[in-house]
This record gives C-alpha cells, sequence and structure tokens, in this order.
C-alpha cells in the first residue's frame, strides 16, 4: 500500500515538469495563433514594418536580430568556451583549477540584469570610442555589444557542458593516441575533442538555446530599434526584447501579436531541442 | 602548436588595446543618437503628442529604451545624445534643454509656457465605495498632499481642498503607472502620518494595468501617467487629476546644445534632422 502511494507521488512529480510544458503550449497557442491569423501569417512573420499603433505587425526585423545577436554570441562565445575547456580538462595546474572554476561558476550566477548593466556602462561606450573611430559610427548600442555580451554570458554554459564531454572521454583514447606518437597538443585536438564531439555540440547548441532567450541583458545594449539591421554597429531589437518592451502597454491584436512573438520564439527554441536530439541520435548510431 | 596559440592571443590583445587607444581620440561630431521611450508608454505617448510627431512618422533609428534610468545613463555618456524623461526624474547626470526659448521648470509649466507637460491621474472605479480611498484621494487633493507633489518636482494643481481625515482602518491596494509609483510612494508615507490606523500597499506596473486592474477591482485605486481612454472611461474608469509632470528634453553635460524649438526637436526624431550642427543656433 505505501509503496503504492509513494510511486503515486513520484509519478505525481514526473508529470509536473511535463504538465507545465503542456500548459505553456496550451497558452501561448490559443493566444498567439488567433491573433497570427488576424494579421496574417505572411504579413507577420514576412513584414519589416512594426507600427503596432498603425496596426502594422511585421516581425522579420526582430527574428532576423535575433538570428544575427545569437550568430555573434556564437562567434564570441564558442571558441573561447571551448578553448578554455580543453584547457581545463587537459593543461590546467591544479592550483589555478580551483580559482577558475569558482570564477566560472560565480560568472553563471550573476543575474543577466547586472550582465546588462555591465554591458551598459562599460561596454556599449567602449564599442562606440571603437565604431566611430574606425569610421564605422554607430552609438555602441549595437549588435556587436549585445552579442559581446552575449558571447559572456553563454560562455559558463559552454564550458561547463563542453569540459565534462572531455572528462568522460575515456583514458584509452588520449594514452593511445599519445603512444602512437602523437604529442600532447595533436592527442587533445585530434583524438580526446572529437571523441566528445556529440556533448560539444550539446554544449554550444545549450548556449544558443541561452543567448536566443536572453532578455534583459540585451535590451539594455543592443538600441531595440525595430527595423532590419543595417550594419554591425547599428541597434536591433530581438523577439525576447520586442515582447518585454511592448508588453506591458499593449491591448487587443497588438497585445497578441506579442503573443504570437512568443509562440516564433517558442518554434525557434523547439527546433534547437529537436536539432541537438537528432545530433544526439546521429552520433550514437555512428 | 603550442607558439601559434601564444601569437594569436599576442595579436589579438594587441588589436584590442590598440582600438581603445584610437577610441580615446574619437570626436563625438558623429550623428545624433536619439533616444525614444518603447511604443504605448506615457511618457512616449505624451512626448509625441506635444511635439506633434505622428507615430508613424517616428525614426526607426530611434534607440527605444523601457527604462528611464537607461535613458539617462544613455545619454549621460554619450556626447551626440537626445532624449526625454519626466521632469521629476531629472538630476544633474543630464542637462535639460529649453523648448521654445523656454526653461523646463515648475513656474514655466504652471503658466502655460512649457508646453511639454502631461497630467498624473488616480484611478477609480465608478460607483465603488471605500471609505480608505475617498480619505487617501482626499489628502491628495489638499493643501498637505498638494506640497507633498511639489517637494518631489511636479507641478501641483491649483484647487486644493479642505482635509480632515475620517480616520477609516483597514488596507487598500493602490497600483500602476510606474511614472506615477516614486510620486505615489511619498504620498503613502505622508498619508501615513496624518492616519496611521489604515495600510496603503502600493505595486507598480504601467498605466493600462493599473486602468485594469481597478475595472476588474484587482487595485482600489489605479495610477496613470496618461489620459484614461474612452473605452477604460465606459468600463467604470473614473480619473482624478492629481498632479501635472513635465517632460523634459535631455542632452549630454558636455553638448553645445542649451535649448531647440519644437520644430527642431521633431526634425531630430523624425530622422529629417541628421546633425547637431543644423540646429540650435540662436
Amino acid at each position: 500500500m505505501k509503496e503504492k502511494i509513494m510511486k503515486g507521488v513520484f509519478l505525481f512529480a514526473a508529470c509536473a515538469s511535463i504538465l507545465a510544458v503542456g500548459l505553456i503550449c496550451y497558452f501561448l497557442l490559443v493566444n498567439g495563433i488567433p491573433g497570427m491569423a488576424k494579421i496574417g501569417v505572411g504579413k507577420f512573420l514576412g513584414g519589416k514594418i512594426w507600427r503596432p499603433n498603425n496596426d502594422e505587425f511585421g516581425i522579420l526585423p526582430m527574428i532576423v536580430g535575433s538570428l544575427y545577436v545569437t550568430a555573434g554570441a556564437i562567434i564570441f562565445g564558442v571558441p573561447i568556451g571551448i578553448l578554455t575547456s580543453v584547457f581545463m580538462a587537459k593543461y590546467c595546474p591544479k592550483t589555478i583549477y580551483r580559482p577558475l572554476k569558482t570564477a566560472i561558476e560565480l560568472l553563471s550566477g550573476i543575474p543577466s540584469v547586472v550582465y546588462g548593466f555591465f554591458g551598459l556602462v562599460v561596454l556599449v561606450p567602449f564599442v562606440r570610442n571603437v565604431g566611430r573611430s574606425l569610421g564605422l559610427g554607430g552609438n555602441g548600442s549595437s549588435i556587436f555589444t549585445a552579442s559581446l555580451l552575449l558571447g559572456m554570458m553563454i560562455l559558463p554554459t559552454i564550458i561547463g557542458v563542453t569540459e565534462s564531454a572531455i572528462r568522460a572521454v575515456p583514458a584509452a583514447y588520449y594514452e593511445g593516441a599519445l603512444a602512437l606518437g602523437a604529442t600532447h597538443e595533436g592527442a587533445v585536438f585530434k583524438v580526446v575533442l572529437p571523441a566528445a564531439k556529440s556533448g560539444v555540440v550539446a554544449g554550444v547548441v545549450l548556449g544558443i538555446g541561452r543567448a536566443i532567450g536572453e532578455t534583459m541583458a540585451v535590451i539594455m545594449v543592443a538600441g531595440n530599434q525595430a527595423r532590419l539591421p543595417n550594419g554591425i554597429f547599428r541597434g536591433i531589437r530581438t523577439l525576447t526584447a520586442n515582447i518585454v518592451l511592448e508588453m506591458g502597454y499593449a491591448t487587443d491584436l497588438h497585445r497578441e501579436a506579442l503573443i504570437a512573438t512568443g509562440v516564433v520564439l517558442f518554434v525557434f527554441i523547439l527546433a534547437i531541442n529537436v536539432s541537438v536530439s537528432l545530433l544526439n541520435r546521429r552520433g550514437q548510431n555512428g | 602548436m603550442k607558439k601559434r596559440i601564444v601569437t594569436i592571443c599576442l595579436m589579438l590583445s594587441m588589436l584590442v588595446v590598440g582600438a581603445t587607444g584610437c577610441g580615446k581620440q574619437a570626436k563625438a561630431s558623429e550623428g545624433i543618437t536619439i533616444i525614444s521611450r518603447e511604443d504605448g508608454s506615457g511618457t512616449r505617448g505624451a512626448f509625441v503628442e506635444l511635439i506633434g510627431i505622428e507615430e508613424e512618422e517616428m525614426t526607426t533609428e530611434a534607440q527605444i529604451t523601457n527604462s528611464t534610468s537607461v535613458m539617462m545613463t544613455t545619454v549621460a555618456e554619450d556626447e551626440s545624445a537626445i532624449g526625454y524623461i519626466s521632469l521629476g526624474s531629472l538630476n544633474d547626470t543630464v542637462k535639460a534643454i529649453d523648448v521654445d526659448g523656454v526653461t523646463a521648470n515648475e513656474e514655466n509649466i504652471k503658466n502655460g509656457s512649457y508646453g511639454v507637460k502631461r497630467p498624473f491621474n488616480v484611478v477609480r472605479k465608478e460607483g465603488e465605495e471605500n471609505e480608505i480611498i475617498d480619505d487617501f484621494v482626499g489628502f491628495i487633493l489638499s493643501e498637505e498632499g498638494q506640497k507633498v507633489v511639489q517637494e518631489n518636482g511636479y507641478i501641483s494643481i491649483d484647487d486644493v481642498q479642505e482635509f480632515t481625515t475620517a480616520a477609516p482602518k483597514g488596507k487598500a491596494i493602490v497600483g500602476g503607472s510606474s511614472s506615477v509609483s516614486p510620486l505615489m510612494e511619498k504620498l503613502v508615507e505622508a498619508y501615513s502620518k496624518v492616519n496611521p490606523e489604515a495600510t496603503l500597499e502600493l505595486q507598480t506596473s504601467d498605466s493600462t494595468t493599473g486602468v485594469t486592474n481597478v475595472i476588474e477591482g484587482t487595485y482600489d485605486l489605479g495610477m496613470a501617467s496618461r489620459e484614461v481612454k474612452e473605452e477604460e472611461a465606459l468600463e467604470g474608469a473614473d480619473p482624478i487629476v492629481i498632479a501635472t509632470d513635465g517632460i523634459a528634453v535631455i542632452v549630454n553635460q558636455a553638448s553645445q546644445i542649451d535649448g531647440l524649438t519644437k520644430d527642431e526637436i521633431k526634425g531630430i526624431y523624425t530622422g529629417e534632422i541628421t546633425s547637431w550642427d543644423s540646429v540650435g543656433q540662436e
């Protein structure tokens, strides 16, 4: 009897997260789809003009903005992240491993609004000066700044997952490579890292997920102009920023359009997760 | 391999250092950095209306923020920036400019010569009876309440009413506009001294939420930094003006600009004027 009750409790606990996802899906679809249909799917997804007051709801600039900023974050964050985790797993002397690990854990614990404020006060003026001295113009709140900041923010995610993936590679791989005459670098970069590939990819994709969903920090440094990007030193608005900026005031169709923006964002995240599981499955079969 | 990595690192750091070095010599003779508030914001609505810009004319190059502090930080750091904030939030980090030759201050707003202003409303539900709210609104509209309004940089209303507290007991919820909220906080504080029996809970959201929640009964008193819309009034929202707020047009402290005309501000925000060189000459 006792066991049955406990089984029920466990089952309920297991279902809670599924229930949460289900409810969110339901809420998004029920509230978002009618709005999208009212605006017209093509007009909504492909429209270049976002002017809620004039009933023009085109979110193409925001979709492109989210993609640009995320791509930028990958360019900044992934190389540093992967090299850091290689260093931590294979090169790092014990004396600096502790502080390094602590620093990275701390980095992941910083609230995003603090990142945003750091970006606003430090990165924005820095990028403004660099942009202007190179004659590229812009005022610092730009795709470049947002990418830089997001690249920083996704570091802990990438490093954490990648490092454990590298550590999970059997020691025999590394030793075997050395026995065959490979150097330390050769063994690490040509044998161990490729063997940890699926873990590395998972780390990168998790980082992408974090970058695309990040809101507070991006809103403070990206400029938030609702138009197609015209240079990496110019501002852009992301999907998340669009929702947060206007949610408080939106009514009627405007509100529905913002929820529909959430649907698009949800589809993005879904696509990312599906591609991760596909990659993992292929990795296992191969 | 190791050497190569070291070389790459060195080159990268040199590039970064070099870039910062150049940055310091950069002149701020670039175009104008325009900063605006998000669509639907009470401050933006008032600004757009008072300067006479149609929403569809607003340049898409304007940077958008949903917070006064981001607006002020950006303007304080960028020599070529222009923005606008509530007069009550103005401080020394930025410079408020004259509009049409009139300085943004209390006197000029009161006598009507400074035209960029908006009402602060509290909203009640029509026909709803609540002793505490009756008493509190009475206090706000009294001489004592309006003194609090003035002390915080906002413009008081002209006809103050007599007020003695009926000292009702209980609890009520006040909520809405984040622009009105700082003032309301001070008013609640002052009221609690007059009538310590009542507890007022302050919740900050935005004008629309404030009005909607009053209609739905979540808040007993709403705050709105804009006029109440017709549809809202039809659903029973009853606004009372408690103060007037000026909107200050702000630029960087180091800016050469001290004043602009409404037409020039309009030109900047519609994207027709893109350089500081062509404006502000007197």
